[in-house]
């Protein structure tokens, strides 16, 4: 059992010291990727379609809307949500 | 008539319950913990599955079981892997050679052991459904609140102490691989202690994954105890977002988006070339993670991680977990042993995320709340609600659930991890 003491102790020291290392470098690689994505990577695109998908919704009439909606819920029973109405 | 009546007696499972009462203690306990699941909603997801587990295999004759397999001296011989019927006789072919139960198909398991051998022996005991359930876990996390604050990070480091502390004191009472799978307990992450006690010490695997989700399900109890403990008022009331006025961080995030898909990327490869044994809990986690921020493309394959893939992944896991606790396999002194040593470590592992912050607030300028390493541990996202509450206790505009998801998150790597050492020194 002393050996195994030992042997524990050994362990978590590795262990302790290997576990901050690791976390240690993915914060290091972290922020490594963040100035690398501010650098080359600089617009964050996402809110632009955003933008135009509303303004598409906005665009239908509201009793219309209305009536989507509805079908919608009633379809997949209130599990559906409505994210862009367009005209095709 | 009265053979009758003593045929149909010993039809049922009356007369065994009568021989041996201890099953009814199994009973006791199945119901305790369908209670918990079902009436105080403790982990429900598992707690209903392992107790309903825990009481199919405890009906005699319904060979709903999990047999284990011992390596056992017959007629004077070794023999490897064996497994021992309920009836006490040794599986064995014709000639009465004992069979290694790895060197056996799954139709014969199925056969001759009964349904939930086949499946204990075909989904746990490969080490297949610890690593799907990550996957699952990933699809459902979220690192942006890590990758905001990167640096807090480090404290889910410092909250595997536990492990390793319970190691070293569970080294004089069990074996090392014993020891090991119980104190990854102390890592608060219910697949992780599986994963690595089917392959250090599979026997306990009934006991260590009760305790395991027992006291994560109790982290609300556990948490605000350990905090009373070791933290002051005036340390509770260290608001992060002023603590962020008055010290900005230097680094503006322009696009979250990018650096979601490229961090399970990147963090695998880390990972994967440091501690290899880790991979298949921290790539299946960062696998799930990438498939859910890649965004529309892979939503198919999101929604089947998610929902699909890991509720049939949870119903397996739950029922083979709770069939390995059997009468004989549970009522020991083992599992008192594990019940208090993964106490032990769960509390550690609070404790040494909270010193941890107290010794960088001795030092830093910007101070951080110690709630933040309460939370290095696993037991994503509860233990960072249950932060969140203390917290508005003592200042109502304190929110700090943002920051200690940080640590939160970045202790189910930490813990997988810990995990990967384990199993390379010890399995």
């Amino acid at each position: 059992m002393e050996g195994n003491f030992v042997e524990a102790l050994k362990l978590m020291a590795v262990g302790m010291i290997t576990v901050f290392a690791v976390l240690g470098l993915v914060i290091a690689m972290g922020n490594a990727l963040i100035r690398f994505v501010n650098k080359y990577v600089p617009e964050d695109e996402k809110p632009a379609p955003k933008a135009a998908a509303s303004s598409a919704s906005a665009a239908i009439a509201p009793d219309v809307r209305a009536a989507v909606e509805l079908a919608v819920a009633k379809i997949t029973g209130n599990k559906g949500k409505i994210e862009k109405i367009e005209k095709i | 008539m009265e053979e009758i009546l003593l045929k149909l007696y010993e039809m049922t499972a009356i007369g065994s319950i009568v021989e041996q009462p201890s099953f009814l203690i199994m009973y006791v306990l199945a119901f305790v913990l369908l209670y918990l699941g079902i009436k105080k909603e403790y982990e429900p997801l598992l707690l209903i599955p392992i107790a309903f587990g825990v009481l199919i295999a405890n009906f005699p004759g319904g060979d709903m079981g999990v047999l284990a397999a011992v390596d056992k001296m017959v007629d004077g011989e070794m023999y490897h892997n064996v497994i021992t019927l309920s009836n006490g006789e040794v599986w064995a072919d014709a000639k009465g050679v004992p069979y290694n139960i790895y060197e056996v198909g799954l139709p014969q398991i199925a056969h001759d052991l009964g349904l939930m051998n086949f499946l204990y022996y075909m989904l746990i005991k490969t080490g297949f459904l610890p690593p799907i359930i990550f996957m699952g876990v990933g699809a459902m996390t979220d690192f942006a609140p890590m990758i905001r604050n990167l640096k807090l990070a480090f404290f889910g480091a410092a909250a595997q102490f536990g492990i390793f502390a319970v190691l070293l004191i569970g080294s004089n009472f069990f074996t090392m691989q014993e020891a090991a799978s119980l104190a990854i307990i102390g890592g608060a992450d219910g697949p992780t202690a599986i994963f690595t006690t089917i392959k250090l010490a599979p026997h306990l695997l009934g006991p260590i994954a009760i305790a395991a989700y027992s006291y994560m399900a109790l982290v609300p109890v556990i948490v605000p105890l350990v905090v009373k403990l070791l933290c002051t008022e005036k340390d509770l009331k260290i608001n992060m977002k002023e603590q962020d006025k008055l010290y900005p961080s230097s680094v503006e995030i322009k696009n979250m988006r990018v650096l979601k898909i490229l961090f399970p990327i990147v963090t695998t490869t880390l990972v994967a070339i440091i501690v290899p044994s880790a991979v298949p809990l921290v790539g299946m986690l960062m696998f799930g993670n990438l498939i859910k921020e890649v965004g529309t493309n892979t939503s198919r394959l999101y929604d089947a991680a998610s929902n699909s893939i890991m509720n049939a992944a949870t119903i397996f896991l739950g029922l083979c977990v709770g069939a390995t606790m059997t009468v004989d396999a549970f009522l020991n002194l083992q599992t008192i042993g594990i019940v208090i040593g993964g106490f032990f470590a769960f509390g550690l592992s609070i404790a040494a995320g909270i010193l941890l912050v107290k010794l960088y607030n001795c030092f830093a300028k910007k101070k951080i709340n110690p709630l933040i390493g309460a939370t290095g541990l696993s037991a994503v996202p509860m233990a960072s609600r249950v932060a969140n509450d203390i917290a508005l206790k003592y200042d109502s505009r304190n929110h700090v659930l943002n920051y200690c998801m940080s640590s939160n998150v970045s202790g189910v790597i930490g813990s997988a991890v810990a995990a990967g050492i384990l199993i390379s020194f010890l399995g």
